[in-house]
């Protein structure tokens, strides 16, 4: 054996030569035989081995910030800012960024199909639970329900942006005599959108969501406006907020913020006054007496209930720093004070915009540089129209439990996560015998529907979406797809004109339309003969040739309405605090992830974008004021059960300097039963402690909770991008 | 033709009078920690996510990151302004002499530091020596979608200008050096100098708060020059004489503290 | 285990089998070298002579060089934009070549043909074609004589010394570069050196 080499180990020596010429194979261009495919027609603006850049809509969020997509070779590589369009002004925030891994995302629905309640299954080749369909039979089956359906028993739910399938779903429902459609979105009711406009229009008179004039202003007092985050329109109020720093004159703005948690925004603020949750709108009134009184002016009826002292002691905060807020105010030239957020979310949130809005109104900004504004109405509307509040979606899903509705039609919306599962969404939908979606990720309500027709990415869509605030002056943003749909999916607005073809009469003389851009073009055409806006065109075709080109139209003209301000101190604001619901021990303080937002769990880099206040990453946590865990027994990764009257979650604690230690805080947006292989599975939903107590104006009263919090035993450390010393282990604590 | 086999010499000097090229000026005052920059730098750079899991070991790979620290405790408590952290293309970079494969080396024509990815054999001998810590390193093959196959897709978005790296590289900021290529060879094909503001790295171009500024620090006209003349201007770790080309102006939200 | 391995290797027997190992592993490298240098099949055998021959200018197919980075492979509607002219093929009588019928197919069937780059460089190097042409290079400088090939084929290996060895030799301050010995010739000489010998010119 010694002295001679077997067969077999001569084969193991001729197995190593192999291999060696593998390798050395694998480091020659053999390796790298790649296949390049040329354009079979390439696009006459496109040039070999150069980007295309194509102008279009972020649809991230409802804020309708414009966007330049970078493409090379028919694929979308970058996301940037359009330069020109006045909303953002060439800048984007990180959720717009990471949209292309919504667009390339691998757990999009692929293809049309019949689903089977329940199942998380949207693929025919990954069970039964998924049968695909053609096109063809989804217009068979959308006309059918169009037309075989009494026009009450058809009911439309779509996302909150009032974009262009909106104005198709109002004509739609409107020529077949059935309700107007429901726009709705978690963001709209964080913001308590409903709540400030409502407020507004009691004020003033006059109807739209106020606009604040951050960056003219030299001191800006926001009552827990969360506005350099997801409130409203956060990349142009950052903007706002980078010209309140840079100044007038080189005189740098000042910025308070009064909030039980300190947020981004608040982190930012020169001054954080830590009060209680709910005590904002007694505040707010004590500020008003007290300048009043410094002003030596009598008292207007408007803070004529204020008690200075029983707002302090309701807000937990000392004399002085109020004193101080007042003497600020006293000195500053233009100061605008900002209700919004948590603040609003309280079952006085009305009276708390509304004695905010009156603080404006008592220093004399409203109308004025630097002070508060209502938004410019967008093109194509002469009005604002709102997303529904939750009162309303309460009263829709009040609707679709009595099971009048036959079919639901759902588009852009995830509502069995976002509402508070106490409104009972997902078991209304068992009287809807058959429920429609248009999802174009496989979401929670998706996984509860008949049918899903999967729309295209915003990315691949025609559109324009009206904006509603941000911009000075009055935005449409155009939307065109930058790259050729991916999957076999196809835009609503095609599949509803299709359909309306298919059910003939009355319906199909209404939509006449070949396809979406036909649709768009006869929208379009209205504003032709507009004479103030940055471009126009002697007839359809150039305008919508200009309409792509740029991104949108606007107007050239400061288009922001200045509100009445005759009656606003006359009226007498109530001064109570907040009633509480619950009995447990803590303020509970839901916030939208900065990062994620209400949507953003399903891409994977978003997961992965640290928070910006605790650095952490993929997983939902819960804050804690670090002496109330040491109190509790708790320490950062320990899992605690937070329960309030509705519901109960379990996260992990993480111990956050600024924060009242009488409260705790959670963010939004994770907690996804659904949704994909990156979001589901995946931290906890905190609307499910939400009750169903609304304010007067309708919103959810999510932020006047009290909750109990237990020790769990469990420990799940948190990644965290501040933890990086424990290299080798989780976190040393 | 001969070729030279010279190995470049690291000199320990303190070369003020040159002024480097290229540099950056950050206003920690405007910047609002809402990691736009985080999010455009990974999409611009083909930078990878590593999962939860990988992220908790500190292994996630960002280029830019956001810095804040905590002072004092309830109620007196304050969170110093926002940091964006990324290489600071040091004149004298400690990175580069401890480099056994020069992989680390500085750039003579745009004095930045760079990153040579098919010289690195992954020692991460530079990302000790960094006092800045922004030197990543891909403990696996974040980016092969024959290993993740959720990639398949997901990798249409890469840029064809950056590199994907792979398992046992070292990475860092590049200053978005594919745009300044790019620009310089517009510039060129157009018979002209670059402009002022003409090359904008992917951060400085999403920063919602315009709170960074990128150009020559060469030109005393130039906007970053101008921006870094303010009075609140400093340098990370201004004492280790490492002439970083990041300028940081100083925050003054939150009390002023800290810089 | 090992020990008997290595007193097998000591024995005469052993040491044959030891050379004949390592003459497999050479020659299996060897091999494998000369395979990786082949040029690989290409989906159409396109005949570079004949539309060299025509008088065809480079750049009428490939004008991205001009542009930018990369010069582009011609659409088919580009191909097809010719060939569909050509009144030899258009008596439907007429058989076509195997080649131009496997195009034809491409077209009708609306499908990407699936070229194999051959001139490639590894994705770490960024490659602009642009300013090589603004120097006055030539394509057959480096892409040799096209008009004599058929499917193209690399006229030398592409490596970074090649590379290098001519971005020197540009800059080399001697009489070719610099007849009058100028010294601001001298220094543009040496600028252009220090950019075109950096790493970051080429690896980002």
């Amino acid at each position: 054996m010694t002295d001679k080499i077997s067969r077999r180990d001569f084969l193991k020596l001729a197995g190593v030569g192999a291999a060696t010429t593998a390798v050395l194979t694998g480091c020659g261009p053999a390796s790298r035989y790649v296949t390049r495919e040329p354009y079979v027609k390439m696009p006459e603006y496109t040039y070999n081995g150069l980007s295309t850049y194509y102008a279009t809509t972020c649809r991230e969020c409802s804020a309708g910030c414009g966007l330049i997509v970078r493409t090379f070779q028919g694929r979308a590589i970058k996301v940037e800012g359009n330069q020109n369009n006045p909303v953002n002004l060439g800048k984007t925030c990180a959720r717009g960024q990471i949209s292309l891994h919504g667009l390339y995302n691998p757990d999009r629905v692929q293809n049309p199909g019949k689903h089977v309640r329940g199942e998380n299954v949207f693929s025919s080749d990954k069970g039964a639970g998924f049968q695909e369909l053609t096109w063809l039979d989804v217009t068979n089956i959308v006309a059918d329900a169009l037309t075989k359906n009494q026009p009450d028993e058809v009911a439309f739910l779509v996302g909150m942006a009032p974009d262009h399938l909106f104005d198709l779903v109002t004509d739609l429902t409107q020529t077949i005599g059935a309700p107007a459609p429901v726009r709705f979105g978690a963001l709209g009711m964080f913001e308590a959108r409903t709540t400030l406009m409502k407020a507004a229009q009691e004020l003033f008179g006059q109807s739209g969501l106020p606009f604040f004039d951050i960056g003219n202003a030299d001191l800006v007092i926001s009552f827990g406006a969360n506005f350099l985050e997801t409130w409203l329109s956060p990349v142009a109020q950052t903007r706002g907020y980078s010209q309140l720093r840079k100044g007038k004159n080189g005189r740098r703005g000042y910025f308070v913020q009064l909030e039980p948690r300190m947020s981004q925004t608040g982190a930012k603020a020169d001054e954080w006054v830590p009060l209680a949750a709910g005590s904002e709108a007694p505040v707010a009134l004590a500020i008003g007496r007290l300048l009043a009184e410094a002003r030596g002016i009598s008292l207007p009826p408007a803070f004529a209930n204020a008690d200075v002292n029983a707002a302090l002691s309701a807000a937990g905060v000392n004399p002085e720093s109020i004193q101080h807020l007042v003497d600020l105010i006293t000195a500053s030239e233009r100061p605008v004070f900002i209700p919004g957020g948590a603040a609003l979310a309280q079952n006085n949130g009305l009276q708390t915009a509304e004695a905010v809005l009156a603080l404006n109104a008592f220093v004399g900004n409203l109308g004025q540089s630097g002070g508060v504004f209502l938004s410019a109405i967008a093109p194509l509307a002469d009005e604002y129209h709102r997303p529904a509040s939750a009162k309303e979606m309460a009263d829709f899903v009040g609707k679709l439990k009595s099971g009048r509705v036959k079919t639901l039609f759902i588009h852009g919306v995830n509502p069995v996560f976002e509402l508070p599962k106490s409104l009972g969404f997902a078991d209304a939908l068992a009287n809807v015998p058959q429920v429609i979606s248009f999802a174009t990720f496989p979401d929670e309500t998706a996984v509860q529907a008949d049918y899903v027709f999967p729309d295209h990415h915003s990315l691949e869509s025609w559109g324009y979406q009206k904006v509603a605030t941000g911009a000075s002056s009055s935005v449409l943003s155009g939307s065109q797809p930058v790259i050729v749909p991916f999957f076999n999916t196809k835009s609503t607005v095609d599949v509803l004109l299709a359909a309306a073809q298919q059910a003939g009469g009355s319906l199909a003389a209404a939509l006449p339309f070949k396809d979406e851009v036909e649709f768009l073009q006869s929208k379009l055409v209205n504003l032709i003969n507009e004479s103030d806006g940055f471009f126009s065109a002697p007839e359809i075709n150039t305008f919508t040739a200009y309409f792509q080109q740029h991104g949108g139209w606007w107007k050239t003209t400061d288009d922001r309405v200045a509100p009445s301000s005759a009656d606003v101190l006359n009226r007498s604001l109530n001064a109570a605090a907040a009633r509480l619901d619950g009995d447990g021990e803590f303020f509970f303080v839901p916030f939208v992830s900065p990062i994620l937002g209400e949507a953003g769990a399903n891409k994977p880099w978003l997961q992965e974008v640290p928070d910006p206040t605790t650095t952490v990453m993929w997983n939902t946590w819960v804050e804690i004021n670090p002496d109330t865990a040491a109190k509790l027994g708790v320490d950062n990764g320990d899992v605690v059960k937070v329960t309030s009257a509705y519901g109960e979650v379990e996260a992990s604690v993480y111990k956050y300097p600024a924060i009242r230690p009488d409260t705790i805080a959670m963010p939004f947006g994770q907690g996804h039963t659904a949704y994909g292989q990156f979001a589901q599975g995946r931290g906890v939903n905190p609307a499910d402690l939400f009750g169903a107590s609304m304010n007067e104006a309708g919103d959810l009263a999510f932020a006047g909770l009290r909750v109990r919090v237990e020790k769990t035993g469990k420990t799940k450390p948190l990644a965290r991008m501040e933890s990086a010393l424990g290299v080798y282990g989780f976190d040393a604590k | 033709m001969s070729t030279d086999l010279s190995v470049p010499v690291f000199t320990n000097q303190s070369e003020e009078e040159l002024g480097g090229k290229w540099g950056m000026v950050i206003d920690q005052d405007l910047c609002t920690g809402c990691q736009a920059c985080v999010a455009a730098c990974s999409m611009e750079n083909n930078i990878p996510f590593v999962g939860e899991t990988d992220a908790a070991y500190g292994r996630s790979i960002q280029w830019i990151r956001i810095e804040r620290f905590w002072q004092g405790s309830f109620p007196e408590v304050k969170m110093t302004p926002y940091q964006p952290m990324m290489c600071q293309q040091c004149h004298n970079a400690p990175c580069e002499p401890v480099c056994p494969v020069f992989a680390s080396v500085h750039s003579a024509s745009e004095d930045i530091n760079l990153q040579v990815y098919n010289r690195c054999v992954g020692t991460r001998y530079c990302a000790n020596n960094c006092p800045y810590q922004v030197r990543v390193f891909n403990w696996r093959d974040y980016a092969d979608a024959r290993v993740r196959p959720e990639l398949v897709t997901l990798q249409n978005q890469l840029n064809p200008d950056v590199t994907v790296r792979r398992r046992g590289v070292m990475e860092k900021c590049t200053f978005c050096i594919q745009r300044i290529r790019h620009t310089e060879d517009v510039a060129k094909s157009e018979g002209r100098e670059i402009r002022d503001g003409e090359v904008v790295p992917a951060c400085a171009q999403a920063c919602p708060a315009d709170a960074i500024i990128f150009g020559r620090i060469d030109d005393p006209n130039s906007r970053v020059s101008q921006a870094g003349l303010a009075s609140r201007g400093y340098h990370q770790l201004e004492e280790l004489n490492l002439l970083p080309r990041v300028t940081y102006l100083k925050g003054e939200s939150n009390n002023g503290s800290n810089g | 285990m090992i020990k008997k391995f290595f007193d097998a290797l000591n024995q005469p027997l052993g040491r044959v089998g030891l050379l004949i190992a390592a003459l497999v592993v050479l020659s299996g490298a060897v091999w494998g070298i000369a395979q990786a240098q082949k040029p690989p099949e290409q989906p159409i055998q396109f005949p570079h002579k004949l539309h060299v021959g025509l008088g065809i200018q480079c750049l009428y197919c490939h004008p991205g060089a001009l542009r930018g980075p990369s010069p582009g492979l011609p659409t088919e509607s580009k191909c097809w934009g010719c060939h569909q002219q050509l009144q030899r093929f258009a008596d439907p009588t007429t058989p076509w070549p195997t080649e131009l019928q496997k195009l034809r197919d491409y077209v009708q069937q609306g499908k990407p043909i699936q070229w194999i780059p051959v001139a490639q460089v590894p994705d770490f190097v960024h490659f602009v074609h642009r300013p090589h042409i603004a120097a006055g290079l030539n394509c057959e400088t480096c892409h040799g004589d096209v008009s004599k090939m058929t499917v193209y084929e690399n006229p030398q290996v592409i490596n970074m010394g090649w590379c290098l060895n001519c971005h020197r030799a540009k800059t080399e301050d001697n009489s070719q570069n610099n007849p009058t010995n100028d010294p601001a010739v001298s220094a543009m000489l040496a600028e252009k050196r220090t950019k075109l010998t950096d790493c970051s010119t080429c690896h980002y």
